[in-house]
């Protein structure tokens, strides 16, 4: 599984890195660091990244099964 | 006529005659043709009212002033949030804004001027700069309690709930003269929530103290906190310095956010421990809990509940036309309790593991404290029980609130 975040619809809520920080990491703006490409989840991570995922007020987080 | 891309699914409107009558049995007023933030009614019935909008109208309409619509469903919301070049912040934030009174840096601007200021504040409230202040936010918790704890009560909000954001952020944040907190930090309330006439003068106190502490702080040399930059300034696109106003703007701005919203989801989640003891007891007996509790009282118990923007042109929205200049208020209190993306969101669940809410705005404009504002809540939460684990509300005595685009709590006696 892989999570691609939007650069253009991140804004730094930070609930995604709060969530899983194994997955997502944040710039010194407290916004995501990787953005617009895809991020490998190892598999003990996946619940976590998802959950990251569904609790972006944004929406920045789309998930990409394998 | 010009359209933006619609949500799917939130357009849906369910506004019939008998719903418009029903709201006027309910409300005293149809709430979905001629809503008003600042009836009384929308104080009294609170969540009634923002979730008979959520369910029933994408677009709402008010004619109170110059007039305004709102929109309450989450889709809708985000979609307005997120596209600032339709919908303009430039023009404030409130309904029939007062004269006269500068507009709030960067909540009160679009990019370009927006994100240089916000690349520069950000890192100041990021979620890692936050931790920082933890440990003075305990202390703080703690040195309050110690002040009454032996009473057996208190009033939680004027002793405990509108003082520590204060403390918070002016000790970690502003650096500003403790003797001068107590001042400021009443100045800052009585200014958000005193009837309107009443605010010009506490706003002008504000402006007078933080102008001369912002002139003290530009003399002397940066301790790196956040307001050495804002003293600093940015330069702007033109290749100019941002000016003093801007700059005084940005500060005042900073201490208004930072200030007297968090109180509320403090108050309101504590009085609701006091009258839910074996909830009280799950975050006695698993402290891990308490930030799934945090999100969970910052979803009901909204602080901010809605906060305008500007159409820069004619363009529709979810079936509604708005022409240029029309104001539109992102009801984030509403949004926080749609169906469509909150699983049972009437029931307030402080183990909900999915708590997405929009309590801290959507968008570029997205709460700049939210990180601060969560370490408080959390710290307030796990100091707070251990110290004083069993309380209830003071028998003979009812919370009461304050609505209009915040909503704020007083007089909350608590007995222990």
């Amino acid at each position: 599984m892989k999570v691609i975040v939007d650069p253009e619809v991140c804004t730094g809520h930070g609930r995604c890195w709060t969530n899983a920080p194994d997955v997502y990491t944040l710039d010194s703006n407290g916004y995501n660091a990787v953005t617009g490409v895809p991020i490998d989840v190892a598999p003990d991570q996946e619940e976590a990244a998802r959950l990251g995922a569904r609790t972006c007020p944004e929406r920045a987080i789309t998930i990409v099964e394998d | 006529m010009t359209t933006t891309e619609r949500p799917t699914g939130a357009e849906e409107n369910l506004v019939t005659d008998e719903a418009v009558a029903e709201s006027i049995a309910k409300y005293g007023r149809d709430i979905y043709h001629d809503f008003d933030i600042n009836d009384p009614v929308f104080n009294e019935k609170f969540h009634d009212i923002i979730d008979d909008l959520v369910e029933k109208c994408p677009v709402a309409r008010s004619n109170a002033g110059s007039g305004y619509y709102v929109v309450a469903r989450q889709p809708i919301v985000r979609q307005v949030g997120q596209d600032w070049k339709t919908y303009s912040s430039a023009k404030g934030y409130q309904p029939d804004r007062p004269e006269g009174l500068p507009y709030l840096y960067p909540e009160e601007c679009d990019p370009p001027i927006h994100d240089a200021w916000r690349h520069a504040l950000n890192p100041f409230m990021s979620p890692q700069a936050v931790a920082g202040f933890e440990p003075v936010i305990r202390q703080d918790c703690n040195a309050l309690i110690d002040m009454f704890i032996d009473r057996g009560e208190c009033d939680f909000v004027t002793d405990f709930g509108a003082k520590l954001p204060g403390w918070a952020f002016f000790k970690n944040v502003m650096g500003v003269p403790i003797d001068d907190l107590d001042k400021l930090v009443e100045s800052v309330e009585r200014g958000t929530f005193e009837p309107p006439e009443e605010r010009p003068r506490y706003f002008a106190y504000i402006f007078e103290y933080l102008g001369n502490y912002l002139q003290d702080r530009m003399k002397q040399e940066s301790k790196g906190e956040m307001v050495d930059m804002i003293a600093a300034g940015v330069k702007y696109d033109d290749g100019e310095m941002a000016p003093f106003e801007d700059r005084l703007s940005v500060l005042v701005d900073m201490v208004f956010g930072g200030i007297a919203t968090t109180t509320y989801v403090m108050a309101d989640g504590m009085g609701y421990l006091a009258e839910h003891p074996e909830q009280r007891q799950r975050l006695i007996d698993h402290p891990e809990l308490i930030p799934r509790a945090v999100e969970e009282f910052a979803r009901v118990f909204p602080p901010v509940v809605a906060l305008g923007r500007s159409c820069t042109r004619d363009v529709e929205l979810a079936g509604t036309q708005l022409k240029q200049d029309d104001f539109v208020m992102l009801c984030y209190a509403a949004s926080s309790r749609d169906p469509r993306v909150v699983e049972d969101p009437t029931t307030i669940d402080i183990e909900r593991e999915t708590v997405l809410h929009s309590a801290f705005g959507v968008g570029p404009h997205r709460c700049i404290g939210s990180n601060l504002a969560r370490t408080e809540l959390r710290a307030v939460f796990e100091e707070w029980l251990k110290r004083i684990p069993k309380f209830s509300r003071k028998e003979g005595t009812e919370p009461i609130y304050e609505t209009g685009i915040l909503r704020t709590m007083k007089d909350l006696h608590l007995v222990w």
